[in-house]
């Protein structure tokens, strides 16, 4: 008696989007089946690792997040550098902390040239995440947007109250949005179609469901993830199709869990080893969810999650 | 179908306010606004009336009364108000509602008996909202149960399976019409009833009679013995009452998969097609699904 293996029935696909410009620019997207599915259908682009770097010294880094970038910290250029030469990065993402009108507050024009700075000293793609703050990334993004015009930068969180603005400069001057909704689908879905209205193309949209870390309610935003691929892939929803980007590293990293106990008590084990397998093992939770690029912080965790994403990618001998 | 107006709700800022100074008038404009639009039971929803709930339920029923003979449905949380409230009633009032949870039990049943009302028997366990339909039915059987031990017809009770924002669950919105579809067979004595706008809740509010609308439709071919409405809608109360018996079988074939060609429906249909998709689960939500 033959066994047959129930599959699913997709009719629906993943975009293919390219981030980024030229040799390295990075193809992100295209699947056919849920993550890693290989059985069912395709996965043409694996997923992708962007490593993050700082626009200002970190202050509340733990030491093992610290310590693979001694002596670039206060130097984005320098920073994103290191990233491609001595650990291979593949995308940079450039979180412009010191823009947050809460804490350093500087200005548009100040973290445009920034962003210049670290985009025309890497050839690998850029991407540049504000604050969420709708008044301070609207003046922020659009100037980067236009200091930056035609390098397909990939820029946000776009989010309901500001996306008007800011996805206006992105298709003024040529980069991509990165629609972002607070872990709703319904909502994801109509940030789509607004941007969609607004005339963001297809292939110049990535989708941030938001994410958190381990422990923090990541089963949240798993479960969103998965609906949103269940309705692209087997729903024909074509709203939903887009590949999914997961900032996932500032949020690990911020939790007590990856910092060393405030009592110096050592009964949650070693705190540099905690921390990677932390931002490892929340960035294999949202590869499994269906994210296409991660935004990393420690190069170990990296490698131990390329290691798992090309050993679930390697073709099966049965 | 039996049609509840819910427009007298402590919530409702013309109302709540009308309420807190006691001014009658605003309340019994929008009573006679619910009377006239043809509504069966008026709702009046006074929320928890933690403080002398007694008093002010008396004095909304008595204020209503004395514009409309309409009977009443009474909503608070409040065993005191609802007591209030019977006590004014003049024609057959319901008590919206009974659930199974202990205390709700403990103190409604006694007080549907006493005044001999009707009873909206609401589906929600000792562990809050049930998770699909078969936990429905099993909510449903053992409240029946209950209600009937203790000397309450089942003809008395309006089973509510509970009505859930679309933009939520779909999976919940689905569970509510199969327990629909269930129901005849499982407590074919028993009336039932659902608060239809929770379905509508968090779309713009626009756009919520869209659902409103359909919905109602889906519920009514499995059997919906009445529902809590918006009385100010009245293209709701037409379908209610049988008038629009083309969009009631587009509707009913878009349930049944069929997907009609777009390009041959009128502005109207098209927006009942997309409507029942999004209801069905078919198109996922979002506040633009009548625009794509």
């Amino acid at each position: 008696m033959n066994l047959e293996i129930p599959k699913t029935a997709y009719n629906g696909r993943i975009k293919e989007i390219r981030l980024g410009k030229g040799d390295k620019a990075v193809t992100v997207g295209g699947e056919t089946c849920y993550p890693f599915y290989l059985f069912e259908g395709k996965m043409p682009n694996l997923p992708r690792i962007a490593m993050e770097v700082w626009d200002t010294s970190p202050e509340d880094w733990p030491e093992a997040a610290l310590e693979p970038f001694q002596g670039v910290t206060g130097d984005p250029v320098a920073w994103a550098r290191k990233c491609v030469t001595d650990f291979g990065a593949e995308m940079i993402c450039l979180q412009l902390v010191s823009t947050d009108p809460n804490g350093l507050d500087r200005g548009a024009d100040e973290a445009a040239a920034v962003v210049k700075n670290v985009a025309e000293a890497i050839t690998v793609p850029l991407i540049v995440w504000g604050t969420a703050n709708h008044d301070k990334d609207t003046e922020v993004l659009r100037k980067v947007a236009e200091v930056n015009e035609g390098r397909n930068l990939i820029l946000g969180p776009v989010e309901e109250g500001d996306y008007k603005k800011i996805g206006a400069a992105a298709i003024g001057y040529q980069h991509t949005v990165i629609a972002s909704t607070p872990i709703d689908i319904n909502l994801a879905k109509q940030l789509n179609i607004l941007l969609g209205n607004l005339g963001v193309r297809d292939e110049l949209l990535i989708i941030d469901p938001t994410v958190s870390s381990i422990g923090y309610g990541i089963e949240y935003c798993y479960s969103v993830m998965e609906r949103v691929r269940t309705a692209a892939l087997t729903q024909q929803d074509n709203k939903l199709q887009y590949p999914l980007i997961c900032n996932v590293a500032k949020e690990v990293w911020k939790t007590k869990e990856a910092k060393p106990p405030a009592d110096g008590a050592l009964t949650l084990g070693d705190t540099r080893k905690r921390g990677i397998l932390l931002e490892a093992m929340s960035a294999m939770v949202l590869l499994l969810g269906g994210g296409d690029v991660l935004i990393m912080r420690h190069p170990e965790a990296i490698r131990l999650v390329q290691e798992m994403i090309t050993e679930l990618a390697a073709p099966k001998n049965n | 179908m039996v049609l509840i107006g819910e427009n007298i709700n402590i919530m409702s800022r013309t109302i709540g306010a009308a309420v807190a100074a006691r001014d009658p008038a605003p309340i019994q404009e929008m009573a006679k606004a619910e009377a006239d639009a043809g509504m069966d039971y008026l709702d009046i929803n006074i929320g928890p009336a933690r403080k002398a709930g007694d008093e002010l339920m008396a004095w909304v029923v008595n204020a209503v009364q004395q514009v409309t003979d309409k009977p009443l449905s009474l909503d608070t949380t409040s065993p005191v108000a609802m007591e209030a409230g019977l006590k004014a009633c003049k024609a057959r009032p319901l008590v919206n509602s009974v659930s199974l949870q202990p205390e709700r039990l403990r103190q409604g049943l006694p007080l549907v008996k006493k005044y001999h009302a009707s009873m909206i028997g609401l589906l929600w366990g000792t562990e809050g909202m049930p998770r699909d339909a078969n936990e429905r039915c099993l909510l449903a059987v053992d409240l029946i149960y209950q209600v009937n031990q203790f000397g309450i017809s089942s003809e008395d009770i309006w089973i509510d399976p509970i009505a859930t924002p679309v933009s939520g669950e779909i999976n919940q919105v689905k569970a509510c019409l199969e327990f629909m579809s269930m129901l005849k067979d499982i407590a074919p004595d028993c009336k039932s009833t659902v608060g239809l706008s929770n379905v509508s809740n968090g779309t713009p509010a626009h756009l919520r009679p869209y659902l409103n609308r359909t919905y109602l439709i889906m519920l009514m071919r499995y059997g919906l013995h009445s529902a809590i409405v918006n009385a100010l809608d009245p293209e709701l109360i037409r379908i209610a009452r049988g008038k629009m018996p083309e969009i009631v079988s587009l509707v009913h074939r878009v349930m049944d998969g069929d997907m009609p060609d777009l390009s041959s429906l009128s502005q109207k249909e098209i927006e009942y097609v997309k409507t029942v998709r999004v209801l069905t689960g078919e198109t996922l939500y979002s506040h633009s699904w009548l625009e794509i």
